[in-house]
């Protein structure tokens, strides 16, 4: 076997160190990689096969803007909110909906805006995570966005400023991963369907890993500015087990930069 | 509202006392000097001279005449501007304010340039009742300075204080120095005070700000003292201080709203030309052996800063002979390129937020290692022709028809590299991250992120922005070797063809050397190496979000004003 040889070592320490630590490997359960500490081993490319991106909410096909044809359609997805519907205030589901309306020119991600949490996550496009000592880093595949979850603090800490990516503290919860993000500016949509949250938003999220290289990814939303309850996400993220999988580049502000400055150009006003 | 409650007391005092206190209260001859604090005097001097209506004073290189006020420079970093405290400007009459104000307007703001306070409106100049015509701007050191219409004559008009309560303002300095009440506030030992809201509260102390502090000559300074302690002011002296010019003495006094005052005997010749008074900090360390993560490698994670190396020039400038710069010399040069760089932002902003002072100037002369003359090799005439192309592209950057005309900075897409590593005036932070096999190396500005793997991996071949970055450990040093830029950046040139080398390395625990290696033998006829320090600052600082493009309003703004030239020119020659 492949394991890392203090395997065992740090199993025992976990069951004497995390208290009524119910995940005790046992030979039913698969096997999952160890990180030097004992905890799961979540280092790698990460992505999702879900459409949650498109719309979080269960939908069938719809169609995007002519012009590119079937390009900028959505694909059909069952949704990955728990219960199938966003709790929103009656407000902010007409809020919603105009923002569906005008998703191809406002939605954050057009404009290559850092796309905030959950958000960032389910996003069709890879993300790596650096496991070190004291943090864990999330270097997202769009827009150069990326995140510092503090494994390190005695407690959560303020953020400094509110933020697109917020400020995340992490702790372990027997094998899951567990982080607690808030200090949101409130900008990010949460997917290509309008749907969104405000500054008032917190996000409990669990990363737990279902066998070597799955993990279940939950994100709990509570904003009381915007829904009438929290509620929760649940979709499956895949390890990228290609051996020269690499994070490559996509620094998209080039390519949002015809719709937010195009009608500054010379000679836009014209004709 | 500290001074409330020491006024009433004082009030009660005063009932008993008042006849005999008023009439020995010692008198003040005059406002003997204002203290502005400027991180290089001798620039500062010839700033005021250019400018304003100042002259030098023989024999004491520290002082101006500035139209009938003293002013004496102190060299010393200051803790922010003047704006914001309770002494918020001073002020100059001139006799035609527009004309004064178009003529500073010209200056520009580059180098030791003047920077325009403009009104909400946009104008630099309005009339406003009570005060008639006037402006403002900055002095490059912070210090605020209004001009106003008067006389025929440039000459010193008034000092100008901010407090949350004028009234409580006006009484104290007529209760306690004998100011009698104007209409924009007082005059005080002759000179006028005008006094005005603060907007914000109550306003900040001038201790160690700009304008530190105003002297006012008195004729008995023990007298005064005594009579000011009576009435419960904090009084500090009177004594001659320490490398005092002279024998005359000096008390400080904590004024209303933080406001510092002094009282000097009429005599007093300020402080003796400041001595370096750096002392070489002799540092005994235990050999420095260089931690390892859990998982076997060089552990260099943390959070970093460029922030003592900003200033560094690339190369050797031809003055400098030296192995190193005094502490003086560096801490002036990282000013110098501050100003130089970002002439918008307020000192309390950049030096506070962005702990500067927390870490002394970098005291080496250049970043460039080799050649040994710290002088980058001669250009091939690729080099020279990217050069000129570049310095073209500048100048059409004003007028740019759409936003791939302007720099990848401005876009906020990537200072490139080297570029993103270079420390900058602001959001020097690199935080570094470690798994095993990878090294994050993450940088505040814009926010760039790359992602390198430590263990043998092929190219893809792929072209980016940012090359392709392959690491190895080689003992505790970490060399990275970049290729495969996309060339749409270029360093002095440098892109498609160049192969960059980085060193990363802990000298100490607090100190991360980082060496960087350019090879391009299209631009360069060899290659060359250039070398500076991050320090470690896990204490305070944590990258801030760098939502660059997020906040592009520069783009925005530039584009529409170049559209508004492409007018103007229009219409000059459609010929009306």
């Amino acid at each position: 076997m492949n394991q890392p040889k203090h395997f065992g070592i740090a199993v025992m320490l976990s069951l004497m160190l995390v208290s009524a630590c119910a995940t005790t490997s046992s030979d039913s359960q698969p096997t999952i990689p160890r990180a030097w500490d004992g905890h799961p081993d979540l280092n790698g490319i990460w992505q999702t096969l879900s459409t949650a991106n498109w719309n979080l909410e269960p939908h069938p096909s719809y169609g995007g803007l002519p012009a590119i044809g079937a390009l900028g359609a959505t694909p059909p997805g069952l949704g990955a909110v728990i219960g199938g519907e966003i709790p929103y205030q009656p407000w902010a589901r007409q809020q919603q909906q105009q923002n569906f309306s005008n998703r191809f020119t406002e939605d954050t991600e057009a404009k290559c805006y850092l796309p905030g949490i959950p958000r960032a996550n389910y996003m069709p496009y890879p993300f790596q995570i650096l496991q070190g000592t004291g943090k864990i880093m999330m270097v997202y595949g769009f827009a150069e966005a990326n995140r510092t979850i503090h494994m390190d603090k005695a407690q959560p800490e303020p953020a400094p400023i509110d933020s697109w990516m917020g400020r995340s503290h992490g702790y372990w919860d027997g094998d899951t991963l567990v982080v607690e993000a808030h200090g949101f500016n409130g900008e990010a949509w949460l997917d290509r369907a309008g749907n969104f949250s405000s500054y008032a938003l917190t996000v409990e999220e669990r990363f737990t890993p279902v066998d070597a290289n799955t993990m279940r990814y939950e994100a709990t939303l509570t904003d009381s500015e915007v829904y009438t309850r929290p509620w929760s996400i649940s979709l499956l993220l895949h390890r990228n087990t290609e051996p020269n999988a690499e994070l490559l580049e996509y620094k998209c502000v080039e390519y949002s930069e015809e719709l937010l400055y195009g009608h500054l150009r010379r000679g836009a006003g014209e004709n | 509202m500290k001074y409330k409650s020491s006024l009433l007391a004082q009030a009660c005092l005063c009932a008993i006392l008042a006849t005999a206190a008023q009439a020995e209260t010692p008198a003040l001859t005059g406002v003997q000097h204002i203290e502005l604090a400027v991180s290089q005097a001798d620039a500062a001097k010839k700033w005021y001279q250019t400018h304003l209506p100042c002259e030098a004073v023989a024999q004491r290189p520290q002082r101006l005449n500035c139209g009938g006020m003293r002013i004496e420079f102190v060299a010393r970093q200051s803790l922010g501007g003047s704006q914001g405290t309770a002494i918020n400007h001073i002020g100059f009459a001139y006799p035609d304010v527009a004309q004064k104000m178009q003529s500073l307007e010209n200056v520009g703001v580059g180098g030791a340039g003047v920077r325009l306070q403009r009104f909400e409106d946009g104008s630099l100049y309005r009339n406003d009742p009570g005060v008639g015509l006037h402006g403002f701007i900055f002095d490059p050191w912070g210090t605020r300075i209004e001009l106003v219409q008067s006389g025929d004559t440039p000459t010193f008009h008034h000092i100008h204080l901010h407090t949350a309560d004028p009234s409580m303002l006006k009484a104290w300095y007529m209760d306690n120095l004998g100011a009698t009440a104007t209409d924009q506030g007082i005059m005080l030992a002759g000179v006028e005070f005008h006094i005005s809201i603060n907007a914000e509260g109550r306003p900040a102390g001038t201790t160690e700000r700009a304008i530190d502090h105003i002297a006012l000559a008195a004729s008995d300074i023990e007298n005064l003292s005594a009579h000011l302690q009576a009435q419960g002011v904090a009084v500090y002296g009177p004594d001659v201080p320490d490398n005092a010019r002279g024998g005359a003495k000096r008390a400080l006094i904590a004024g209303p709203d933080g406001a510092r005052l002094a009282i000097v005997e009429a005599e007093w010749d300020g402080f003796e030309a400041q001595q370096d008074e750096q002392i070489a900090r002799v540092e005994q360390r235990e050999p420095f052996a260089v931690p390892y993560t859990p998982w076997g490698e060089p552990d260099i994670q943390g959070m970093w800063t460029g922030n003592a190396a900003h200033g560094i020039p690339l190369e050797r400038p031809a003055d400098i002979d030296g192995d190193t710069l005094t502490a003086d010399q560096a801490a002036e040069r990282r000013e110098q390129g501050t100003l130089r760089s970002i002439w918008g932002y307020e000192r309390e902003w950049r030096d506070t937020t962005l702990g500067y002072d927390k870490f002394s100037a970098s005291q080496q002369v250049a970043m460039i290692i080799d050649p040994p003359d710290g002088r980058l090799p001669p250009l091939t005439e690729a080099g020279r022709k990217a050069l000129e192309d570049e310095a073209l592209r500048r100048q059409t950057r004003l007028t740019a028809a759409g936003p791939e005309e302007l720099s990848t900075w401005v876009r906020c897409i990537t200072r490139g590299l080297p570029g993103m590593m270079m420390p900058g005036v602001y959001n020097n932070g690199l935080q570094i991250q470690q798994s095993p096999g990878y090294v994050a190396v993450q940088k505040e500005m814009i926010h760039e992120t790359r992602v390198i793997p430590t263990t043998p991996r092929q190219r893809s071949g792929i072209k980016q922005w940012l090359g392709s970055s392959r690491g190895r450990w080689d003992g505790d040093t970490l060399i990275i070797e970049v290729t495969d830029f996309n060339g749409k950046y270029l360093y002095r040139g440098a892109g498609p063809d160049l192969k960059l080398t980085e060193r990363y390395r802990l000298v100490d625990a607090d100190t991360l050397e980082y060496t960087f290696t350019l090879d391009d033998p299209t631009i360069w006829t060899q290659p060359w190496t250039g070398m500076f320090h991050f320090k470690r600052d896990e204490a305070q600082y944590e990258l801030v979000e760098y939502a660059c493009h997020e906040g592009n309003y520069g783009m925005r703004n530039i584009l529409s004003a170049a559209r508004a030239k492409d007018q103007q020119a229009a219409s000059e020659t459609s010929g009306d």
